[in-house]
């Protein structure tokens, strides 16, 4: 069995607690007033707005597991995002058929980079970084720089399955969490990911299909780079080509934070999405320190470094 | 010693993990002799050698130039001390040129840290004439062939004062013309002085350069003998310090049913109508020199390559293996070469690699963690493996017990058809012996075993019957019971011999 203090999820979850505890002292109220920081209203907020990146990090996860890389799910996140809208505010469709389109382009997307790492034998840093530009791109043509006002055509008081709107985005990102968690540990599937990316060439001796299992990766990393962008519409209320802009970065450093090694072999899905938490507490938080608002992207950068270089003298430490 | 040594090594202690590599070694080199370290693989030379190139610090013991201590912190120290190495695995840099590879990490350089191009290629230039060799200071190290990779490594040593030359193994990959030109240039630089150790196991070799000759076994110095007055026999026994166990050909007798049936099987440019049968219970050894076309057969036998043509029967049904995957579940298994790089998976624990290829012929979806552990545990006490459990990682086995790692995990599923490519590569005499047994058993068991191996000693004492492949062909087949090293040898080299 596995000692506790052995189980790689738990520090992510100490630093996300500690993380939590330090907001909450500094953003202390005067007397009288309410917590700015730690209250049910705004917990929701930062779920909501991790989900974002929440769901994409899972599929970065176990591309970053399987040895591989991908650079294009902010990219494939804004084409999905503005297809979906396309569909669902100027072509009329309902809208979970619109948003499945959506994921379905997020799929495409994936096995395109897919494609390109198996069949063409491009590194995937290459074929994803090509991705990357083919999706933004096709996302500006499609919708020729305007935007689409997916909130006017949200009925008010939108409440799918009678949970309110808010609540969506974390239960999906939590769902999909859960069961990618178990794809990974408990089935042969992930099990073979671990082993590719653990040593590609004696998975392949193993009789591993490697080639298959790598395909999958990318494509799953496509849906769910898909859905985040379909969420993301949903959130911002609006589909235009410029979003999610930059986000594959944070995605990796999420992952990476969540115990993710980019040599592969190592890290979790869970892992993944404590630590687009931990950025998303971040990223609520910073703003409402008074002078704090330069300093953000500055911090999440140093919080990056710090907790990978403790998390390697763990590592040391352990073995 | 009454005569001063000029290399010393005094009580050098070495473990890694659970693996005692060295045990105080003590031996001395004098100033401007050949030095010959020999003993089986896993004897602790190789570990000697990294000492003394800087690369592993011992845990105890010291290594003394002349009387004096060396302090060999880094590859660095150890060049600047002048100690130049040239390694068996051919380190170089391929995209550099020959005066980049000779220079490279001590560039010559001017005002400003900038590289003074012209000095180094008038230096490369004369040192390429001292050891005449005729290839341009310019040409790309890619476009070399083995032998002169292997002597720009010995360029590469002397391009600074360099007065110890440790070689190690340098002959694997040359033939006898370019192995005959290396010899000269030794000889040239044992005149000039340089000391020289050479690790080697090929004994001929030995006789041939070396005055003295040191050897190691299980990680002890054993004895150092004077070329003259001692006998290669002599030098064997000391290696192996026992008697091997009895062949393969005097324990089981294989059955007349052929499991394996390669018909005309071809794949350019590596091997052409190579046609061989392998009968239940029969051990078979594939025995030809590095390039013969040996492990490419074997991968394409476990479905790694497609053939160009010729065929695969497995009890007499066709099998058309396109990947490891059906091969392994239409029952050939293969330990691979190289158990680091194609046997295990490092981030894996040794459970997880054991029950990994079982699990694949299965197609099994789920992970029962209670049964493969179980499975784990059967395996690890079956085949004899020294692991601290089934949950830690196989680094922290030794070379033999990875070995047996690998060789368990493939045994899980039962093969029909075992593929064996250098088995007990790199591991020490006693795994070796274990291996062996392994691979016996499973033949008595039933199983067709066609064994790779560069290891002449090791094919004789294995097979039933040993197959000489050369330059991609079949060359002939001797039985076990009757053969000698020399019959087998005469039909891996014979055109070779012709040629030269």
């Amino acid at each position: 069995m596995k000692k506790l203090w052995q189980i790689r999820e738990l520090s992510t979850v100490a630093i996300l607690v500690v993380e939590i505890l330090f907001f909450t002292w500094w953003l202390w109220p005067e007397a009288g007033r309410s917590h700015p920081f730690l209250n049910a209203g705004n917990g929701v907020l930062i779920l909501k707005y991790s989900a974002i990146y929440g769901i994409a990090a899972i599929g970065a996860a176990i591309v970053i597991i399987s040895g591989g890389i991908d650079l294009a799910p902010g990219a494939v996140m804004a084409l999905a995002g503005v297809i979906g809208a396309d569909l669902f505010v100027t072509k009329g469709w309902g809208l979970t058929t619109s948003m499945s389109v959506g994921v379905l382009i997020g799929l495409l997307s994936g096995l395109l980079s897919a494609g390109l790492i198996v069949l063409a034998r491009l590194p995937p840093f290459i074929a994803t970084l090509g991705v990357m530009g083919i999706t933004r791109g096709a996302a500006f043509i499609i919708t020729e720089g305007q935007y689409f006002d997916v909130s006017s055509r949200l009925i008010g008081g939108w409440r799918p399955l009678g949970l309110p709107a808010d609540w969506v985005a974390p239960i999906i990102m939590l769902g999909l969490a859960l069961v990618f968690q178990v794809l990974m540990t408990t089935f042969q599937w992930g099990r073979a990911v671990f082993s590719v990316g653990g040593n590609e060439t004696a998975a392949l001796f193993s009789g591993i299909a490697v080639n298959r299992v790598k395909m999958s990766v990318y494509a799953i990393a496509g849906a769910l780079a898909g859905v985040s962008g379909v969420v993301l519409v949903l959130v911002q209320g609006q589909g235009k080509a410029d979003l999610a802009n930059g986000y594959e970065l944070d995605i990796i450093a999420s992952a990476v934070v969540g115990g993710a090694s980019l040599a592969g072999g190592r890290g979790s899905v869970m892992g993944a999405v404590l630590g687009t938490l931990i950025f998303g507490v971040l990223r609520n938080a910073l703003p409402q320190i008074q002078g704090a608002t330069f300093y953000d992207r500055l911090i999440v950068g140093l919080v990056v470094i710090v907790i990978v270089v403790m998390d390697q003298l763990l590592l040391k430490k352990r073995a | 010693m009454a005569i001063p040594a000029g290399l010393e090594f005094r009580n050098v202690s070495k473990s890694f993990g659970a693996v005692r590599a060295l045990r105080g070694v003590s031996l001395g080199v004098r100033p401007g002799e050949a030095h010959a370290l020999v003993g089986e693989n896993g004897a602790g030379k190789s570990t000697l050698l990294k000492i003394l190139a800087g690369i592993v610090q011992p845990d105890a013991g010291e290594i003394l130039w002349e009387g004096t201590r060396m302090h060999l912190g880094s590859p660095r120290e150890a060049l600047e001390r002048g100690i130049g190495m040239v390694y068996q695995e051919m380190l170089c840099f391929p995209n550099l040129s020959v005066t980049g590879n000779i220079f490279a990490g001590r560039e010559l350089t001017g005002p400003g840290g900038t590289l003074r191009h012209a000095a180094m290629r008038a230096r490369t230039q004369t040192l390429l004439g001292e050891l005449h060799l005729t290839i341009s200071p310019d040409a790309e190290a890619e476009s070399l062939s083995a032998a002169h990779r292997q002597l720009l490594q010995v360029a590469r040593a002397l391009a600074f004062e360099c007065h110890i030359l440790v070689l190690d193994e340098p002959t694997t990959s040359l033939t006898d013309a370019e192995a005959d030109h290396l010899f000269a240039v030794l000889e040239k630089l044992k005149a000039r002085g340089v000391t020289l150790l050479y690790v080697s196991h090929r004994l001929p070799e030995v006789f041939r350069l070396c005055d003295r000759i040191s050897v190691l076994r299980d990680g002890m110095h054993v004895e150092t003998c004077d070329r003259r007055g001692v006998t290669s026999e002599h030098i064997v026994r000391s290696m192996v310090g026992r008697e091997l166990p009895p062949r393969a050909a005097d324990v089981s007798v294989p059955s007349s049913t052929v499991v394996l049936q390669v018909d005309r099987l071809t794949r350019r440019p590596c091997f052409r109508d190579v046609s061989l049968s392998v009968h239940a219970g029969e051990i078979v050894g594939l025995f030809g020199l590095v390039g013969a076309g040996r492990s490419e057969l074997l991968e394409t036998i476990f479905g790694l390559y497609q053939a160009d043509s010729g065929q695969v029967r497995l009890d007499g049904v066709p099998v058309r293996a396109d990947s490891p995957r059906h091969a392994a579940r239409a029952g050939i298994a293969l330990v691979p070469e190289e158990r680091q790089r194609q046997g295990l998976c490092f981030n894996l624990t040794v459970r997880h690699n054991l029950v990994l290829p079982d699990r694949i012929v299965k197609g099994d979806m789920l992970v029962h963690t209670a049964r493969e552990r179980r499975e784990a545990q059967d395996l690890v006490s079956r085949w004899r493996i020294k692991a601290a459990g089934v949950e830690v990682p196989p680094e922290s086995l030794s070379g033999g017990n990875q070995q047996k790692v690998v060789l368990a995990k493939w045994l899980a599923t039962s093969p029909r058809v075992l593929l064996l490519d250098e088995p007990t590569k790199g591991v020490d005499v006693g795994a070796k012996f274990e291996i062996h047994e392994i691979v016996r058993r499973e033949a008595a068991g039933g199983a067709a075993c066609l064994v790779v191996s560069s290891d002449l000693p090791e094919v004789l004492a294995l097979a039933h019957r040993i197959i000489v492949m050369r330059e991609g062909r079949v060359q002939g087949e001797i039985p076990g019971a009757g053969a000698t090293e020399e019959a087998v040898m005469h039909l891996a080299t014979a055109d070779l011999r012709d040629a030269s």
